[in-house]
């Protein structure tokens, strides 16, 4: 008796933590490679701790951690797709010092400034979202200023009763990263100050 | 006659509820702009629209459209969607796809795009632009278990309309050559008695069925 008292505490005990405990949604995805035309540049990229480390906290109305997304990695595979098609060279680089000695044509570092995400249980729509605030920075080889400007991304998809709250946050991140991979790859030479720079080339 | 009556009431209630549930309204609007027919060589892109902000063509629609469009006679070849949106990255994404036929015209001077095109056959790009929208709920269900068993009790019914509409572009003229709008309405019932009987009425998978069989003509140029 005493042992099945036990047993039905521990897992009442197990519930309880399982219920506080926040949930961790790391993204995953693959992503298609842009068909678009190549510029005739040799690019260094390098990316910040602040970018490969990301995770957004998403807390809940009483204030705890409920959501914890994890989507530095798959930022940085995200760019290992979409730069070489656009660039004739790609070479990552581990600083920007690290870049200056190679002779590139210029530095690019992404950071990612906001992440937000909506949950039908908060917006009562029958949509997961997530917006993405970006800084794009471009920088000659001797790490000067060439452009510096924001871009956004948004991903969003429907409720579905089969699927997990983590794995439709998964499926909008991935849509919003998709939807980053789009507007990057064709307003890169649209972007006033780095069309000014191709022009000077 | 009596006795029989008895032991089948149940039966007959739940016939009757079935036939109810599986009363669905589709009604199909076709408005033609232009002369269409496909060749055997020639296929069919169907896509989602996706702009909206609340709310999103869903894929497993467009999915049943095309799969619907290979069957039968007159079938047509249909490009999946994913694969096309895939193979045309970035030029089909939400915030990139062509919105009239004026940006698709300016998108096949690319030549990436126009080449992926040829590859595929592409003949037509169909848009879907709907949602199955959950009104009218009524009725409560409760459920109690206890040391003797478990059950439910109650009544629910609810209303689904499934509203979409399929813009048709012909890839080699550039034009739109017509639209076919969907609605279809249907009830459906969720009796409890002990165990729930979900009596669903298929609005979403008759619009599709509709949808697909008047596109397949529209298509085919009868």
């Amino acid at each position: 008796m005493t042992g099945r008292v036990k047993t039905a505490l521990i897992f009442v005990a197990a519930l309880y933590l399982t219920a506080c405990g926040v949930n961790n949604v790391v993204i995953e995805g693959s992503f298609p490679t842009p068909k678009i035309n190549k510029l005739p540049l040799n690019v260094a990229v390098y990316y910040d701790p602040a970018l490969t480390e990301f995770a957004y906290i998403e807390y809940s109305e009483t204030g705890s951690e409920e959501y914890n997304i994890a989507s530095g990695q798959s930022h940085i595979e995200l760019f290992s797709t979409v730069l070489p098609a656009m660039f004739d060279g790609v070479v990552v680089v581990n600083s920007i010092e690290e870049a200056k000695d190679l002779g590139v044509d210029a530095i690019f570092a992404p950071i990612i400034e906001e992440f937000q995400l909506a949950l039908p249980a908060k917006t009562k729509l029958d949509v997961y979202e997530i917006w993405i605030k970006y800084n794009m920075r471009l920088m000659t080889a001797d790490g000067d200023y060439i452009a510096d400007w924001v871009l956004t991304s948004y991903g969003k998809t429907p409720t579905e009763s089969l699927r997990s709250v983590e794995a439709a946050i998964n499926a909008a991140a991935i849509v919003a990263l998709r939807d980053l991979a789009s507007s990057f790859s064709l307003s890169f030479s649209q972007v006033p100050e780095v069309k000014d720079w191709l022009n000077t080339l | 006659m009596k006795h029989f009556l008895g032991k089948n009431r149940f039966g007959i209630a739940l016939l009757l509820l079935a036939s109810l549930a599986s009363c669905t309204t589709t009604t199909i609007d076709e408005f033609r702009q232009g002369e269409t027919g496909i060749e055997n060589h020639e296929s069919v892109v169907i896509l989602g629209r996706r702009q909206a902000s609340d709310y999103e063509t869903r894929s497993k629609f467009v999915e049943c459209v095309g799969e619907r469009m290979t069957r039968g006679e007159n079938s047509i070849s249909v490009v999946p969607e994913q694969e096309f949106v895939d193979a045309m990255f970035p030029w089909f994404e939400p915030r990139t796809a062509p919105l009239r036929t004026r940006d698709l015209e300016r998108l096949m001077t690319e030549a990436v795009v126009s080449e992926r095109m040829t590859e595929f056959g592409v003949r037509y790009i169909v848009w879907l632009d709907g949602f199955t929208e959950t009104t009218d709920r009524s009725g409560s269900i409760s459920c109690t278990i206890g040391p003797g068993g478990a059950g439910c009790f109650g009544f629910g019914s609810w209303e689904d309309d499934a509203n979409f509409d399929a813009r048709v572009w012909d890839v080699g003229s550039l034009t739109n050559v017509g639209t076919i709008s969907t609605d279809a309405t249907g009830q459906s019932y969720l009796p409890a008695f002990i165990i729930p009987i979900p009596l669903i009425a298929r609005v979403e998978a008759n619009a599709c069925s509709r949808l697909a069989t008047q596109l397949k003509d529209f298509v085919n140029g009868s």
